[in-house]
């Protein structure tokens, strides 16, 4: 488990790191597969049902398969598209992770002194709130869309600590509803590409007020 | 015909999504399009009347996945009454937007099909919030209105419904995702004290909710007010929502104000349901004043500056749900049935409003109101109806919301809180002032612009007509109308959770 959060922790600030597209959902696509591993981990530890796989099996389905596949199929029709951004936003998403993994261990300290899964807890806070530094911070819309991914997956992996998982059908339906969500953005992605000529949301700040 | 309350549940469920798969698969022909869609609605309606009959709201009707008290079959009444009516607009909308000359939709008149399946699929997804049992399928079910109704509120496709659209499902996703972290917080709390039987049952918690621990209870409420305050558009969290609101299709602003708001709140009540007990009500009412009462004072400069009619029609809506989180707040009976009562009469005229702002905007043209004049004699028939429209969203007599506001901010007034009854008037009267000086302007003064004629047909008339009078009827007579009476009082008793 130590080794996961090891790499989990570096794909994340990788992830802040990257400008390149495809290798933005190549990072998306390895965090999922630590956070896969992870689910095999902890469902094995409680017993050996079916809904200690479930959760795994769901995670490489959905969200190292299918979500990467999709913006990846997305990307590849964006010709020479790169994050064109100083080099100073990157490193403020970077700075931010930094802060946010600090600030994630003495959260930890602070509420459960001496848990278990202390490292996970912390780097969960740390997917969490990079997810959001990068749906705020950067501009590109599929960096938005990985920052979406890497939110929810957060999510999700503090709530399989915390509770081993969620009753199946509420299971079932948060994949659906992860899946729905990536499909509904990159069919606007696609759309934006043909209206705007980019895939840049800055250009979006017509409606105000 | 008889059927027990299952089989209208299962008729409720089933009709709108045959329909839709029907329509999504685009072999009908037009009309006949047209007239099954009325057809469906019409007959959901029907079995929500006759759910109505049937249904005791005294005893709660719980099947496996599935809870019908008298707080839910509210929300049918009030998805279904907006069903109804979008069932019966859609034909007049789509043939203005689809028109060859000025409509949005000129060159995509194949797209009605998809319009449709759309619309359904949407307003099945709302019926479904209001039947799951479960807090977890309730956060899975409102989570895919916001992609279902992404989808619709882009449905033209322009830059203008791209860009309200990315931060409708940016904004909304990351609120609901918070939700779902207080969800599994809510889930935590009770593995500790109950273990893992009935997992998330509503009603199940709602009976042992006495055992939660406090301190988790109050960490999870913070997200789930968060994640379900922002899909209410409660004020710090309200980005998108004018933005989604004036750029969607008009009947889909109607259902988005009108049903998928009242949902939110309708799930965030729930959720408060079950905490209340462990965290006791003083923090709670503080958070739910406190931001309702933000939400209407965000609201009020935005609509007196505001030049788009449907903008200010959204931010009216604000005004209206920040007032029902305020008297939810209140935590007293009379204003939780009158709550209840505005979240009925707002859906309704809301509804009628965003579908006659979309005919001003096909008349004309434009959204600008200040392009827009001398509307009572170019078109007078959408100039009346406007104005009745908009005399009954201000809360004037005899219309519905008169009724609903007056008893909220009565509600202030008993309980202990007259300045912020002052307060919520003043931002009323604030409120009031800027609508009616946009609306008057519109309506009076010389024609500037020719009009495209007079686009508000017989049918559209009789239905936003009945919508009015509907809400009046209901809301003046709930003291006379037995089994509406009946259901409101148990509706707001589990409001209140046994507090008040």
């Amino acid at each position: 488990m130590d080794y996961l959060v090891v790499f989990l922790v570096l794909v994340v600030f990788l992830q802040t790191r990257v400008t390149d597209l495809k290798r933005a959902v190549v990072c998306l696509a390895s965090q999922s597969v630590i956070i896969a591993i992870a689910c095999f981990v902890i469902g094995f530890s409680h017993g050996n049902d079916i809904h200690a796989v479930m959760p795994g099996v769901l995670t490489l389905i959905v969200k190292v398969i299918f979500i990467p596949g999709a913006v990846y199929r997305l990307v590849q029709k964006l010709k020479n598209e790169r994050e064109i951004v100083s080099a100073s936003n990157v490193n403020y998403s970077t700075m931010a992770a930094a802060l946010f993994l600090v600030m994630g261990y003495a959260l930890v300290e602070r509420l459960m002194p001496g848990a278990a899964g202390r490292d996970i807890v912390a780097s969960s806070i740390l997917m969490i709130m990079t997810g959001l530094s990068l749906m705020v911070l950067r501009k590109r819309a599929i960096i938005q869309i990985c920052g979406l991914i890497t939110l929810e997956n957060g999510i999700y992996l503090l709530g399989l600590l915390m509770t081993e998982g969620l009753p199946l059908v509420v299971e079932l339906g948060v994949f659906l509803d992860v899946l729905i969500a990536v499909v509904v953005l990159v069919i606007l992605t696609s759309r934006m590409r043909l209206s705007f000529m980019t895939t840049d949301t800055s250009v979006m700040k017509k409606l105000k007020g | 015909m008889n059927f027990d309350i299952r089989e209208l549940i299962y008729i409720i469920l089933a009709l709108p999504l045959i329909f839709s798969a029907i329509s999504a698969a685009n072999f009908l022909g037009k009309d006949v399009l047209h007239w099954l869609n009325r057809l469906v609605a019409t007959g959901v309606g029907a079995a929500i009347v006759m759910l109505l009959m049937t249904f005791d709201s005294d005893i709660p009707f719980a099947g496996q996945y599935i809870y019908l008290d008298a707080l839910s079959m509210w929300m049918l009444i009030i998805i279904g009454t907006l069903y109804f009516a979008f069932a019966w607009t859609s034909k007049a909308y789509l043939d203005r937007d689809t028109n060859k000359r000025y409509g949005y939709l000129r060159r995509f008149g194949y797209l009605e099909g998809r319009f449709y399946a759309l619309s359904h699929v949407f307003v099945w997804i709302m019926l479904l919030v209001v039947l799951v049992n479960n807090l977890g399928l309730m956060w899975v079910t409102i989570e895919a209105t916001t992609l279902v109704s992404a989808l619709l509120v882009a449905f033209k496709f322009t830059r203008n419904s791209l860009e309200a659209t990315w931060k409708y499902v940016m904004v909304c996703t990351v609120g609901i995702c918070l939700a779902l972290l207080g969800t599994i917080i809510v889930y935590y709390i009770q593995l500790n004290t109950m273990g893992s039987e009935n997992a998330l049952n509503w009603l199940y918690l709602s009976q042992h909710s006495k055992l939660m621990d406090p301190a988790m209870a109050k960490f999870a409420l913070c997200f789930l007010f968060v994640g379900y305050g922002t899909k209410i558009g409660l004020a710090p969290m309200h980005s998108w929502l004018p933005d989604a609101y004036s750029e969607a299709p008009a009947l889909t602003s109607g259902l988005l104000s009108g049903s998928l708001c009242s949902c939110a709140v309708y799930v965030l009540i729930r959720n408060i349901i079950i905490l209340m007990p462990a965290i006791g009500i003083d923090f709670i009412s503080s958070l739910c004043l406190f931001f309702g009462l933000f939400t209407i004072a965000v609201a009020v400069p935005f609509v007196v500056v505001q030049r788009d009619i449907k903008r200010m029609l959204a931010y009216s809506s604000m005004e209206n749900y920040g007032l029902m989180m305020a008297a939810f707040g209140l935590f007293v009976p009379v204003a939780a049935q009158a709550m209840l009562l505005n979240l009925f009469n707002h859906a309704l005229v809301k509804f009628s409003l965003f579908y006659m702002a979309g005919t001003v905007i096909g008349e004309y043209g434009t959204k600008n109101m200040m392009r827009i004049h001398g509307m009572m004699v170019q078109v007078p028939r959408s100039a009346t109806f406007l104005l009745l429209g908009i005399v009954a969203l201000l809360g004037m007599p005899p219309f519905g919301i008169f009724f609903s506001k007056f008893y909220m901010l009565y509600g202030f007034f008993v309980s202990d809180h007259p300045c912020l009854g002052v307060l919520t008037l003043v931002l009323l009267a604030g409120m009031l002032i800027g609508i009616l000086y946009h609306v008057l302007r519109m309506l009076g003064g010389r024609p500037k612009r020719k009009a495209a004629g007079e686009l508000f047909g017989f049918i559209d008339s009789l239905v936003i007509a009945g919508l009015l009078i509907f809400g009046f009827v209901v809301s003046a007579g709930l003291g006379e109308i037995t089994i509406l009476n009946h259901l409101i009082n148990n509706a707001a008793k589990i409001v209140l959770g046994g507090v008040a």
